[in-house]
């Protein structure tokens, strides 16, 4: 077996086990404390990872300000895969790999990582999470945020397995990791947009009032018309509308809410919905 | 109706804690449903709660995919649209268009201390160099917390001190006023969608957007369910078409390059 690289104060480093790293993910729910614009979420980040670094280090305080200066760089990831690549960190550390490599990797890979836990929890678990459990509320049960609360606190636990999956892939998993990710993003994408689209019909209410006729002949309402063509078609109409502020204009979101409220107020000021 | 100053210190409590997750965004209870759920547990109004809850949940959906910015607050959003529909008797819909200055407020105390922060940031730095585990750890503890606090007590102010003139403020609306903002409550959760679609939609994924929406205009579906079920397998389905292509792809590249060689 190959000999680990001594620490800086000529020592051997420490051993971690299977609760350390249990310990590491569950301390990552730490991740975003004292978030700020500059830095983000590096504070947290360092944070969780220290009871771990601690073991590896000893009393090697040059190391242990060695590994604490490059986790306070810059970091902004999504928080399941910032526990994965915490495993990933600390699988490293502990093997004696070069600490230049695995800032690089530290760096490399948080803005990737970012996107694939965007693309499963943020575009996908939480539009259809959110879509069950709020129709389940809107009929008035009680399951609706009970059920809600039960998802997120899987995906919450689930974050100790991502970590033990880091610091088990170690090195290994950055070329593994990055091939798979192009096709779960495509996946999540699919799923997120499609959900998506089945929710507007169901979740925005906008249509004309059922007396605006405008002359047309008996039993004919403006809303009639456009049902005729298709059905729930303003809706789309307007997601499409705020698709399209938002990615060609950049629109503020502040100025689209403002909108639609005046919108609504002058809408109902006409009676015309 | 009125909250009480024992509901009022019982709102803080819920403000309290959903905040801690809100700094975390680990167990999302900082999401409008959950936190109207809660309050209305604690004001005694359960039922209220999770209609205000489902309402501010769908329009605040994608609010945090924008990058970079911080959005009006969620966690607001949905503590005052139900706080605004129990004191004052309006619906939820038109208690969400209400709670807008709230969340707006929530966001700017946000972005405060999202700066304020960036002090910590540095503070911790020094220690790093120290190697100080130990003052690392309680100064970051104590950032989190601190900001939790603060949204407590902002949500405090906002539901137990500011009801009254809030009733009364509302109470002078006329019924086109109040009717302008059920209306917009209605189209707000467009916002929601709009921006998930900002970060999801390309070119490649768009037939799918219609999809959904065809299967649910025109199928008799209880929820949304179904139509998650059909996305996976049209998820798989593409994947494996990809992975056909992309391997005979290979296999075409790698067999022109041999036949060149042979030639030679």
């Amino acid at each position: 077996m190959e000999s680990r690289k001594l620490l800086k104060n000529g020592k051997s480093r420490g051993k971690l086990t299977k609760k350390d790293i249990t310990k590491m993910s569950v301390l990552s729910f730490l991740e975003q404390a004292s978030f700020s614009f500059e830095r983000m979420q590096a504070p947290g980040f360092t944070l969780s990872m220290l009871p771990a670094a601690k073991k590896i280090f000893g009393d090697s305080k040059e190391d242990m300000a060695e590994f604490m200066t490059y986790n306070m760089e810059f970091i902004n990831t999504e928080p399941h895969m910032a526990t994965f690549l915490m495993g990933l960190i600390l699988s490293m550390e502990e093997h004696g790999e070069d600490r230049k490599l695995i800032e690089g990797i530290r760096n490399g890979l948080f803005g990737p990582f970012a996107g694939l836990g965007d693309a499963i929890f943020w575009f996908t678990v939480l539009p259809i999470s959110a879509a069950i459990c709020c129709s389940l509320a809107q009929d008035g049960s009680i399951l609706g945020p009970l059920l809600y609360i039960g998802i997120w606190l899987v995906a919450a636990i689930s974050r100790i397995w991502f970590g033990s999956f880091g610091y088990k892939l170690g090195v290994k998993a950055v070329s593994t990791i990055s091939e798979g990710t192009k096709y779960i993003t495509k996946a999540a994408g699919i799923l997120g947009v499609m959900v998506v689209g089945g929710l507007i019909p169901s979740y925005i209410s906008l249509a004309f009032s059922e007396s605006l006729k405008f002359g047309m002949g008996e039993g004919t309402t403006v809303q009639s018309v456009f049902d005729g063509i298709l059905p729930n078609m303003l809706p789309l109409a307007i997601v499409f509308l705020i698709y399209w502020l938002f990615k060609k204009k950049n629109a503020n979101v502040l100025v689209i809410i403002l909108g639609i409220i005046l919108f609504g107020i002058f809408m109902s000021f006409l009676g015309w919905m | 109706m009125e909250i009480t100053l024992i509901q009022g210190l019982l709102l803080f409590l819920v403000g309290f804690i959903c905040a801690l997750d809100a700094g975390l965004e680990n167990f999302y209870w900082f999401r409008p449903l959950v936190v109207a759920f809660f309050a209305g547990i604690v004001v005694g109004d359960v039922q209220l709660g999770i209609a205000c809850g489902a309402v501010a949940e769908l329009s605040y959906l994608g609010l945090l995919t924008v990058g970079g910015t911080v959005p009006p607050d969620p966690l607001m959003a949905g503590m005052m649209t139900f706080v605004i529909a129990y004191t004052t008797g309006q619906d939820a819909k038109t208690a969400l268009g209400l709670s807008l200055p709230f969340a707006l407020l929530a966001q700017w105390v946000g972005i405060f201390f999202n700066t304020l922060y960036v002090g910590i940031a540095h503070k911790c730095d020094t220690y790093a160099v120290n190697g100080d585990t130990n003052r690392f750890g309680k100064l970051v503890v104590s950032g989190w917390l601190l900001k939790a606090l603060v949204t407590g007590l902002l949500v405090f102010l906002c539901s137990y001190a500011l009801q009254t003139p809030i009733q009364s403020f509302v109470n002078t609306f006329p019924t086109w006023l109040v009717h302008g903002f059920e209306v917009a409550g209605g189209i707000l959760p467009a916002v929601g969608l709009g921006l998930l679609l900002m970060v999801s939609l390309n070119k490649e994924n768009a037939p799918y957007l219609f999809l959904g929406f065809i299967m649910a205009t025109f199928l008799d579906l209880p929820n949304v369910l179904p139509i998650a079920v059909v996305g996976v397998c049209l998820a798989y389905i593409n994947y494996m078409h990809e992975k056909k292509v992309e391997e005979s792809a290979a296999k075409i590249t790698v067999n022109d390059f041999g036949g060149e060689e042979d030639g030679i």
